[in-house]
C-alpha cells in the first residue's frame, strides 16, 4: 500500500477533507501532520512517504516542505516553490505577468499612493491565513473602489512590511471563471462575480472547456510550480484576465473533487 | 547611467555609495519604504543596488530582474539569507555546521524542548531584530498557537565576519549583538578563510560582499554559521580603506561585466 502524507493545519483537516480522508484511507497509508501540533526539529527529519499532500500555508506548514524537498526525492503536492509564490501575490503576479497571461494592470503602492487606474480593487499582499474575501464597496463619482477587509487590517500594522497595498484595476465581468486544474486535467466552471451574489454556489454552473482558459491555466501551473490550483478569471471586451490564484482550493466544490484528487496523489506517488 | 538604491535609509552606508558613485558622474535616487511605488515608474534606472531585505525591497528586485534591470545583490541571492529557512538548508547543503532547528506551536514547544537554552528568531530576518535567547519554558511568550523558530545555542566565541572581494576583515563579538557594537579584530584564522570560500562559491561570483556571524563552539572548536547577512552596513570594518568605496567599485565593475550595454561612461 502506498503511504501518503498530508500536511494541513486544524482549520483546513476540520472543515475541508473529511470526505478526502475517508477516500483515501481506502486506498494508501496515510500519516497526517498537524500545524498546530507537529515539532519541527532539524536533526531528526526522517520521511519514509511515497506523495505528500499539502492542505495549508502556514510557515511550519512551508518549512516541511521545504524539508522534505531538501531532504527526499518524495513528490510534494504543491511545492515549496508553488507554495511560496501562491502567498505572495505581487511576486506572482510579476511571474505570470511575464509568461504572457493577461492580468489586469496592478500595483503596490506605499500608504497615501493611489494606483494610476480609476477603478480598482485592495486585495491582501500576503494570502496566508485562513479567511474569506470580505469586499468593502465604494462608488463615488463615478469611481469604483472595492477593499478586502483583510488586506485594510494588514495596511494598520504597525510592522513595515504592512505599510503598502496591492491594487488591481477593477475589470467589469458578467461572470466570473472559476477553473480547477488537477495535473493535466482542467475543470471549467462560471459563476456570478462575487460583488454581485457574495454567495457563489448559488450561481455556478459547470462549463465546457475554453481553450483559451485551457492554455493560461497550464501556463499559470507551470510557471509556478503548481501541481493542483485553482484560477479564477474575469472576462472583458472579450479578453480573459487572470485575478487570482489559489494554491489550496477547495475542491469540495467539484463533482467527485475529492475522489479525483486523491487519484491524482497516488498516480504521483514515486513507488 | 542612473543608478536606483532600495534602501531602508538614505544615510550610512547608502549615503556613502551614493556620494560615491554620484563622484564618478552618475545619478543617483535612493528609494525608501516612503517613496517606493512599485510599478514601471522604477524602469527609468539602468540598474539597482538592493541595500535592503524587506520584503518590499525584495518584491521590487524581483519586479526589476523581470523587467530585465539588473540588482545587486541579486534578489534571490539576498532572499536565500533573509528566510532563515532557506538558508539552514543552504549551509547544511555545503558541509558547513549551522545550529539545529526546532518549529513548532507555542504549546508543542513548551512540551517538547528540554535542552535549553535556545534561541529565537524571526524567519524571516536579518541581523539581531527580534532575536532573544530562551532559557526555559517561561520565556517562550505569545499566543499558543502562533508558531516560533528556535535555533540550538551554540556556546564558544561568537565572530563577526566581513568579507569585500577578497580581503575578509574577523571581529569578535559579544553574543546576539549587532554589528554596531564595538567589537576586537583579529587576524582571521585559516578554518575561518576556508568556509568563507566555500560560502562565496556557492553563489559563484554573485556575492561580492556581505558577511557571515560565526560561533567556535567552546566544547569541539567547530565553526557554527548562525547568521548569513547580505548587505551589512561594515559599521566595524576596521580593515584597510573604505568600505563603500570598494563596494561601490566592485558594484560597477560587476555591472560593466554582467551587461555591456550599459554604458559606464
Amino acid at each position: 500500500m502506498k503511504k501518503i502524507g498530508i500536511i494541513i493545519d486544524k482549520y483546513h483537516l476540520e472543515h475541508k477533507v473529511s470526505e478526502f480522508l475517508k477516500y483515501i484511507n481506502s486506498k494508501a497509508e496515510v500519516k497526517i501532520y498537524i500545524e498546530e501540533t507537529f515539532l519541527l526539529n532539524s536533526s531528526k527529519l526522517e520521511f519514509d512517504e511515497d506523495v505528500f499532500f499539502v492542505k495549508g500555508k502556514g510557515d511550519l506548514i512551508l518549512t516541511i516542505i521545504k524539508s522534505i524537498n531538501e531532504t527526499t526525492d518524495t513528490p510534494v503536492i504543491n511545492s515549496y516553490k508553488g507554495n511560496w509564490l501562491a502567498i505572495n501575490r505581487f511576486l506572482n503576479s510579476v511571474v505570470l505577468k511575464k509568461t504572457g497571461i493577461p492580468l489586469p494592470d496592478f500595483a503596490l503602492n506605499p500608504k497615501g499612493i493611489i494606483p494610476p487606474f480609476k477603478n480598482y480593487i485592495i486585495k491582501n499582499i500576503i494570502d496566508q491565513k485562513n479567511y474569506k474575501f470580505k469586499p468593502i464597496v465604494h462608488k463615488e463619482k463615478g469611481q469604483l473602489r472595492v477593499a478586502d477587509e483583510r488586506a485594510l487590517n494588514e495596511y494598520d500594522k504597525e510592522d513595515p512590511k504592512y505599510n503598502y497595498l496591492y491594487y488591481q484595476k477593477f475589470i467589469k465581468s458578467k461572470w466570473e471563471y472559476k477553473i480547477y486544474g488537477i495535473g493535466e486535467q482542467i475543470f471549467y466552471n462560471k459563476q456570478l462575480p462575487i460583488l454581485v451574489n457574495p454567495n457563489k454556489l448559488d450561481s455556478r454552473v459547470q462549463i465546457d472547456k475554453i481553450p483559451e482558459l485551457e492554455e493560461y491555466c497550464f501556463k499559470a501551473m507551470e510557471a509556478m510550480d503548481l501541481k493542483i490550483a485553482s484560477l479564477d478569471f474575469l472576462k472583458s471586451k472579450g479578453q480573459f484576465y487572470l485575478t487570482d490564484i489559489n494554491c489550496t482550493p477547495n475542491f469540495n466544490y467539484l463533482k467527485d473533487g475529492p475522489q479525483i484528487v486523491a487519484n491524482y496523489l497516488l498516480e504521483q506517488a514515486k513507488k | 547611467m542612473n543608478i536606483g538604491i532600495l534602501s531602508k535609509r538614505k544615510t550610512m552606508m547608502t549615503g556613502k555609495l551614493k556620494k560615491c558613485l554620484e563622484n564618478k558622474g552618475f545619478t543617483v535616487s535612493i528609494y525608501t519604504l516612503d517613496n517606493l511605488v512599485l510599478d514601471d515608474s522604477l524602469l527609468i534606472h539602468d540598474f539597482y543596488i538592493l541595500k535592503s531585505k524587506n520584503l518590499f525591497f525584495l518584491y521590487a528586485g524581483y519586479f526589476l530582474e523581470a523587467n530585465n534591470i539588473p540588482v545587486i545583490p541579486r534578489p534571490d541571492v539576498s532572499f536565500i539569507q533573509k528566510n532563515r529557512i532557506q538558508s539552514h538548508f543552504l549551509i547544511k547543503s555545503l558541509d558547513i555546521l549551522c545550529p539545529e532547528i526546532y518549529m513548532g506551536a507555542v504549546d508543542t514547544l513548551k512540551r517538547s524542548l528540554n535542552e535549553y537554552p535556545y534561541i529565537l528568531k524571526p524567519i524571516m530576518g536579518s541581523g539581531s531584530k527580534g532575536v532573544r535567547i530562551i532559557r526555559s519554558n517561561e520565556d517562550l511568550d505569545g499566543d499558543d498557537k502562533s508558531i516560533k523558530y528556535l535555533e540550538k545555542f551554540i556556546k564558544g566565541i561568537h565572530y563577526n565576519i566581513y568579507f569585500i572581494g577578497n580581503e575578509i576583515c574577523t571581529l569578535i563579538k559579544p553574543p546576539l549583538s549587532d554589528e554596531h557594537v564595538d567589537m576586537k579584530k583579529i587576524n582571521t584564522p585559516d578554518d575561518i578563510k576556508d568556509l568563507i570560500e566555500r560560502w562565496k562559491e556557492y553563489f559563484k561570483g554573485e556575492l561580492l560582499f556581505g558577511h557571515l556571524d560565526i560561533v567556535r563552539e567552546d566544547f569541539s572548536d567547530k565553526l557554527y554559521v548562525v547568521d548569513p547577512g547580505s548587505f551589512p552596513e561594515f559599521t566595524n570594518w576596521k580593515c584597510e580603506g573604505s568600505p563603500s568605496e570598494k563596494i561601490c567599485n566592485l558594484i560597477l565593475q560587476q555591472i560593466k561585466k554582467s551587461n555591456s550595454k550599459i554604458n559606464l561612461n
